[in-house]
């Protein structure tokens, strides 16, 4: 279980992260969704315990985590982490050796589903395949808790489809919380179960994917006829286009009537609704 | 432990280039006259070379895959150990077997210089050891805190003692009688004893160092 309590990170005057509270508690797949510099790198390398915050509390399973604790029980992958330069097989035994909960079999069906060449050096693979071994390996760890940074950075299309697939096999095997940062978003609707937007350093929006499919929708209509409409609903945004208005909202769809033209969102609309912003003001 | 022994086996694997030039140092370098330096004192460079890997090489790599801070901890000072005590084993067969057959009429080893060679020769090689390991204790305890501003401090103060310790007399005596307790000294209780005390209270400033380290 993770708790954030009124979590505060500043770079100097910048306030990366905005007194964030957040629980999670459930095993599930989670996906972190965020613009760049929205705070995501941050927030989970604080959740890892590679950083200190400014103030606030992180907790895992109970345990406060600071660069101070010593096992954290975390596992966490960058995208450009760097390894030992040894030959890939080599490394994943090292992994299973210097981590005891490490699952091996997981981690060599996975490096023969890629087709990873054990014998080949980690510098000398490409960056999807860099990325791929690094996922592996933080996946295998079988901490309680899983975060992977823009993991699908450098993959192409089949690789993303295989890694999907590789998440999906790993949390059946062992549920636990595993958060995956990312900006493709459409791709990894079919495999999370719930979804974090953080905006500008805060957590605009945390729930189940359902909820998105079941209550974000655009209501479009003449000006009078949609603000009547959504008068009490949550409007996540408005777009004016001459006379019709759309605005988009998170709430339960008003009744449907000739003058007004009502669609779901999809997670990309709804992401974009949520922390879209014009010349850094909220629509 | 097994975590731990793994740690400690990759820490000493990927140390190599410093086993490479110690080794290179060790077998070619020569001198000449009647006074010369005995070759095993180059082992002494492992010592040095070794923490450099550990801080700036090893710690990054083996937190990525999957190692805990506390296991890093423990299999440094385990490996620090492991080559304090192959390094004096090394130059202490070098001090007995080697040094006695150079045609030079003097051969200095640092054994020797510590007055180390005046106990057992097994005692030396204790003493040479737990040397050794304080040294690589305190640069790695050094190097760590590098990239943080109490690094930069710690290295402004080393200066400033040795600089202002050296020229005044009377401070001069303590940083010589300091350096006479932990490393010119004959008496093997006292210079392990200290050592080990030191090592042990660096270990501790290292551990804390360790506790805030970001990656």
């Amino acid at each position: 279980m993770i708790e954030l309590s009124n979590v505060v990170k500043r770079y100097g005057q910048a306030t990366v992260l905005n007194n964030i509270t957040l629980a999670i508690d459930e095993p599930s797949i989670y996906c972190l969704l965020g613009r760049n510099g929205a705070g995501k790198t941050t927030l989970l390398k604080s959740i890892a315990g590679y950083q200190n915050i400014t103030s606030g509390t992180i907790q895992v399973d109970g345990k406060r985590i600071s660069t101070a604790t010593l096992d954290t029980g975390v596992s966490y992958i960058e995208n450009f982490a760097k390894h030992l330069n040894l030959p890939v097989g080599k490394l994943l035994r090292i992994a299973s050796e210097v981590n005891p909960d490490y699952d091996y079999d997981f981690a060599s069906e996975m490096m023969e589903r890629f087709e990873l060449d054990v014998n080949k050096k980690f510098n000398h693979l490409s960056l999807g395949m860099k990325t791929m071994v690094s996922t592996i390996i933080c996946l295998a760890s079988n901490k309680s808790v899983v975060l992977l940074d823009e993991p699908v950075l450098g993959f192409d299309a089949i690789m993303r489809v295989e890694f999907y697939d590789m998440l999906t096999e790993s949390f059946r095997r062992h549920p636990r919380i595993i958060i995956v940062s990312t900006h493709i978003i459409e791709e990894i609707a079919k495999t999370i179960q719930k979804l974090i937007v953080i905006d500008r350093g805060s957590i605009v929006f945390f729930d189940t994917l359902q909820s998105v499919e079941t209550k974000a929708f655009s209501v479009s209509g003449l000006q009078k006829d949609v603000e009547t409409a959504t008068k009490h609903l949550h409007v996540i945004g408005k777009d004016a286009v001459g006379g019709l208005v759309t605005a988009y909202i998170f709430d339960d769809p008003p009744e449907q009537n000739a003058s007004l033209e009502i669609h779901p969102l999809s997670l990309l609309d709804f992401f974009i609704q949520m922390v879209g912003h014009k010349g850094g003001t909220a629509r | 432990m097994k975590a731990i022994f793994a740690i400690v086996k990759r820490l000493l694997a990927s140390n190599a280039i410093s086993y490479i030039v110690t080794l290179l140092m060790v077998l070619c370098a020569t001198s000449s006259g009647d006074t010369v330096l005995s070759n095993g004192n180059y082992t002494w460079l492992l010592a040095v070379m070794t923490p450099f890997f550990f801080v700036f090489y090893d710690y990054a790599k083996l937190m990525h895959l999957g190692a805990s801070k506390k296991d890093y901890c423990i299999g440094c000072l385990i490996s620090y150990g492991i080559l304090a005590f192959g390094i004096s084993l090394v130059n202490t067969l070098i001090h007995m077997l080697i040094d006695p057959v150079y045609p030079a009429r003097a051969v200095i080893n640092m054994m020797d210089v510590c007055k180390w060679t005046g106990n057992n020769i097994v005692v030396a090689a204790l003493q040479q050891m737990f040397f050794l390991l304080l040294v690589m204790i305190f640069l790695h305890v050094l190097l760590s805190m590098q990239l943080y501003w109490y690094g930069w401090l710690t290295d402004a103060a080393l200066v400033a003692i040795v600089c202002i310790f050296t020229p005044i007399a009377a401070l001069r005596s303590v940083l010589s009688n300091f350096f006479q307790v932990i490393m010119i000294n004959g008496n093997a209780f006292l210079q392990i004893g200290f050592c080990l005390l030191l090592s042990a209270a660096l270990s501790c400033v290292g551990l804390y160092v360790l506790k805030r380290k970001t990656l």
